[in-house]
């Protein structure tokens, strides 16, 4: 007999408070979990896109914080990138998210340049890629063609326009996976973008330092009003679905938080005031105020604990469920990982010793007389 | 003159007041007692006549309104953390025994030892030793809820002798018992006091039980009527 396993007894003999605490301290976390893994793999997934393409750097429109930033006419601005030192290529990209069947959400479609770096990165597994740049096919990727029921040689159609699917694509990206993709000249077309993109990609030479990527920035700031040039990450967390799926995420830290914190608190106010004389026993039989905290505290730490590892599990199967529904599909991919599971248990322990230091306080205050008294 | 009358005070206690209620109540007043290592007392009187408040400040449990004890030249009042005194010092007993349900004999010996600098096992083996001295070898692991009357006071007695106490208090412990078990539990606890020299102030109505006292107090309206001298 220990005070761990006393307080793990204490818990124990009340199994319906025990098990309702756990449930809704769970319900928090698990909330906490699927939306911060959602909203981090959401980041996370525009990132990997865009890193995968092997783009160093992104011009786009300063005041787009768009995920598919305002569409502006490529020409001149990219040129006047062509010119700058250590640049290779500046390539556009035009994307839209667009109903492609009655039967499926919306998917991504992304026009890129046809024969440029960014397709570099796609792994084909079945068909051809686009023959030419005015050729009216797509290819899909493999998720979105799941998503579709879509196979190589089948028919889609796009804004009243018919495409055929000239193959199918594997990429290491979510987003990509559950896109389709056309050359860039069939994309303005279909959108009526003509000569449009949304953001154009520079990929420097290999010489190409830190401090030319610097430079670059800073001459696209004076030659070119309006526009910017960013990183791939910068663009992502500049983006306000991002920010908005962010702050959701923080809101929802904050309210689990303090409903945790309550939830442990009137369990383990109830809890005290029950065992009134119990505590005056044990005050009685010699143990010290401290140890009265302890004991309570303790317990108010496991239930948040366990609260905390069921909820994880909860919250991992939610995201999970969220990223394979037909409307989510190909669009989010929900990131885990170890120092995020520690931060949500320190978040589990911290909300235990919060909602029971004052309980913990109030019980080891009792005196020991009249809690022998109480009825 | 016999041994104890000359061993030295454990306890002394001068113009001990107990009051309530801005002193419309006087659990205890005025009372003097002075206490010998190893003596068992009784306090008897009628209900409502300060036993068990002289026995609650007695053990810490209530702070008097004024007054003076020393415990073995400890004046009370200069005991820093009560519940340190009380866990080195002294053992409770109390009438309707105070076990915790929901654990094992054993474990509600070692509860007062939680929090304490021993080992587990050391507090183990001592609690089995207890329990198997109170004649309860083959109840270690039972529940108050699966043993009689007599028996959970036996574990209540092996609880309050965990920690090595100098002094049991004890608050009507055969008050919930029948007589047979009464007349076993005061067998034992009288024994063990015995043998390890303890000293024992025991609450109680019965006037068999005050009867096998070294020395029996009597107390009316807070105040000791006969007794207070050794």
């Amino acid at each position: 007999m220990n005070l761990f396993r006393f307080a793990l007894d204490n818990l124990y003999r009340r199994p319906a408070r025990t098990g309702l605490t756990v449930s809704a301290i769970a319900l928090g976390i698990a909330a906490v979990v699927a939306l911060t893994s959602i909203a981090w793999g959401f980041e996370a997934s525009w990132q990997k896109a865009n890193d995968a393409r092997g783009t160093d750097l992104i011009v786009t429109k300063m005041t787009s914080e768009n995920t598919m930033p305002s569409p502006f006419k490529a020409e001149k601005v990219q040129q006047t990138l062509a010119g700058l030192p250590h640049v290779k290529e500046v390539v556009g990209l035009l994307s839209e998210m667009l109903t492609v069947s009655n039967d499926a959400p919306p998917v991504f479609v992304f026009g890129w340049v046809y024969g440029s770096y960014l397709w570099e990165h796609l792994k084909l597994v079945d068909g051809r890629w686009p023959a030419s740049r005015e050729e009216p096919v797509v290819v899909i990727g493999a998720l979105a063609a799941e998503m579709l029921h879509k196979k190589t040689g089948d028919q889609v159609e796009i804004e009243g326009r018919v495409f055929q699917v000239a193959g199918i694509f594997e990429s290491s990206a979510v987003v990509e996976n559950g896109a389709l993709l056309m050359t860039l000249d069939m994309a303005q077309q279909v959108t009526d973008k003509p000569g449009k993109v949304n953001v154009l990609n520079i990929k420097m030479d290999a010489d190409a330092t830190e401090a030319d990527l610097r430079s670059i920035k800073e001459q696209v700031k004076q030659t070119l009003p309006g526009f910017v040039a960013i990183t791939s990450g910068e663009l992502v967390s500049k983006n306000a679905v991002v920010r908005i799926s962010k702050a959701m995420s923080n809101a929802t830290i904050l309210i689990a938080g303090l409903v945790g914190a309550l939830v442990v608190f009137n369990t383990m106010l109830m809890s005290i005031n029950e065992r009134t004389r119990e505590i005056g026993i044990l005050l009685a039989l010699g143990w010290q105020r401290g140890t009265i905290i302890k004991l309570i505290v303790s317990e108010a730490v496991i239930l948040s604990v366990a609260g905390g590892v069921v909820g994880i599990v909860m919250g991992v199967g939610i995201a999970w469920g969220l990223e394979h529904i037909e409307l989510m599909r190909g669009k989010i991919d929900a990131i885990f990982s170890m120092p995020f599971f520690f931060a949500v248990m320190g978040l589990s322990v911290l909300l235990g010793i919060c909602g029971g230091f004052y309980p913990a306080f109030k019980a080891a205050r009792s005196l020991p007389s009249a809690a022998l008294r109480y009825e | 003159m016999s041994a104890l009358s000359l061993s030295t005070p454990i306890l002394r206690i001068k113009a001990l007041n107990l009051h309530f209620d801005e002193g419309r109540i006087k659990a205890l007043n005025g009372v003097d007692l002075d206490v010998r290592e190893g003596e068992f007392v009784s306090i008897a009187g009628p209900s409502g006549s300060g036993k068990s408040s002289l026995l609650n400040v007695i053990g810490t449990l209530d702070a008097p309104t004024s007054g003076e004890l020393v415990f073995r030249d400890q004046p009370y009042s200069k005991i820093g953390d009560a519940s340190l005194f009380r866990r080195e010092n002294i053992g409770f007993i109390f009438q309707a025994f105070y076990l915790i349900p929901t654990l094992s004999a054993l474990d509600n010996v070692i509860v007062p030892t939680i929090g304490c600098d021993g080992t587990a096992d050391e507090y183990k083996a001592h609690a089995e030793a207890l329990l198997t001295q109170l004649g309860l070898r083959d109840r270690l692991h039972h529940f108050p809820g699966k043993l009689s009357g007599g028996e959970r006071q036996r574990v209540a007695i092996a609880r309050s002798l965990i920690n090595r106490p100098r002094m049991i208090l004890a608050d009507e412990p055969t008050g919930s018992l029948d007589s047979a078990n009464a007349a076993q539990v005061l067998d034992i606890l009288t024994g063990i006091v015995k043998e390890q020299g303890l000293t024992l102030i025991m609450v109680t109505h019965d006037a068999t039980v005050s009867a096998r006292s070294d020395r029996i107090i009597r107390m009316r309206d807070g105040k000791i009527e006969q007794g207070a001298s050794a």
